[in-house]
């Protein structure tokens, strides 16, 4: 289960509207690479993994990417909670206005809504480690494209927060992936499915 | 800066350094300096927080008590009255810190 903490993991203070900017960080709730995929898939993949570990390590930043998307939400709602209808109107924001007023809804920068299919959990643990270690990167590259085109120190200073985040978590998929190779046969690590053969796996 | 403003940053960073050596011993559960820094920055964070939510609003369900939250009874709707201090404070995406 999890407990709520009444506070970001790091603090948001935005004072300028700009609905414009809240567009493009929104896919990091919602997109492809986004926090809340993110969570979702580390989440969905412990229950399988073949060693108790690697499903704890998994639960803590399936967690904190729930701290992730929180921020990303914080963000959204500030950048557009005092939004006059001009701005509505001229900045690129108008047709997810119309929809979901100023309200938070998972979707990408493109507008394309949160789909399960942005993530895997594919029930070996070869597999889905390598591919925690690309989510990672590319929520990576997403945070610098923001970060290349936006401006406002307030709104810089948290997604370089988030940025630096992807790193360690890469780090750490990268540590687990080798003991679960150490677990494995070193003459082929890749032969087998350590989830489904647990035999193969040494304890 | 607010006292307040001043000691949610605080929590706020010792709360990181806790998160982080989380995710570090779970790759390196025996790593003597990671677990020294672990203990102490988890003994100064349940710290932290209990102060705050003595003078200012709970952070976390294990920290509400409502004879001794929220002394200041600041950001209440009920001041002086006995109270569930939970629903006191901003919420986090209310900024402003």
């Amino acid at each position: 289960m999890w407990l709520y903490e009444k506070r970001l993991q790091y603090p948001v203070n935005i004072t300028k509207t700009c609905p414009k900017t809240a567009q493009l960080i929104i896919s990091q709730f919602g997109g492809p690479d986004g926090e809340l995929a993110a969570s979702m898939r580390y989440l969905s993949q412990r229950y399988t993994m073949p060693c108790r570990q690697l499903g704890g390590l998994l639960t803590d930043i399936g967690t904190e990417e729930l701290g992730h998307l929180e921020i990303i939400c914080a963000m959204v709602y500030q950048l557009t909670c005092n939004l006059t209808p001009e701005q509505v109107k001229t900045a690129g924001f108008d047709a997810y206005y119309i929809d979901h007023t100023a309200a938070l809804w998972p979707q990408a920068a493109g507008g394309v809504p949160y789909n399960a299919c942005e993530f895997q959990s594919k029930g070996d643990a070869v597999t889905d480690l390598h591919e925690n270690l690309a989510a990672e990167q590319k929520a990576r590259t997403v945070y610098e494209n923001l970060l290349r085109i936006i401006e406002d120190p307030q709104i810089k200073e948290p997604l370089r927060f988030l940025r630096e985040r992807e790193i360690v978590h890469y780090q750490r998929f990268g540590e687990a992936l080798e003991q679960v190779k150490a677990r494995l046969d070193s003459k082929n690590f890749y032969y087998f499915n350590p989830e489904f053969d647990k035999h193969m796996v040494s304890q | 800066m607010t006292q307040r403003s001043q000691m949610l940053q605080k929590i706020s960073e010792i709360s990181f350094a806790v998160n982080d050596l989380t995710l570090y011993l779970d790759t390196h559960p025996t790593d003597a300096a990671a677990l020294n820094a672990f203990s102490k920055f988890s003994k100064e964070r349940r710290e932290l927080l209990q102060q705050y939510a003595e003078q200012f609003e709970p952070l976390c369900p294990d920290c509400v008590c409502p004879d001794t939250n929220n002394q200041s009874a600041s950001n209440t709707p009920y001041p002086g009255e006995r109270h569930f201090p939970w629903i006191d404070g901003p919420l986090p995406w209310e900024g402003g810190m």
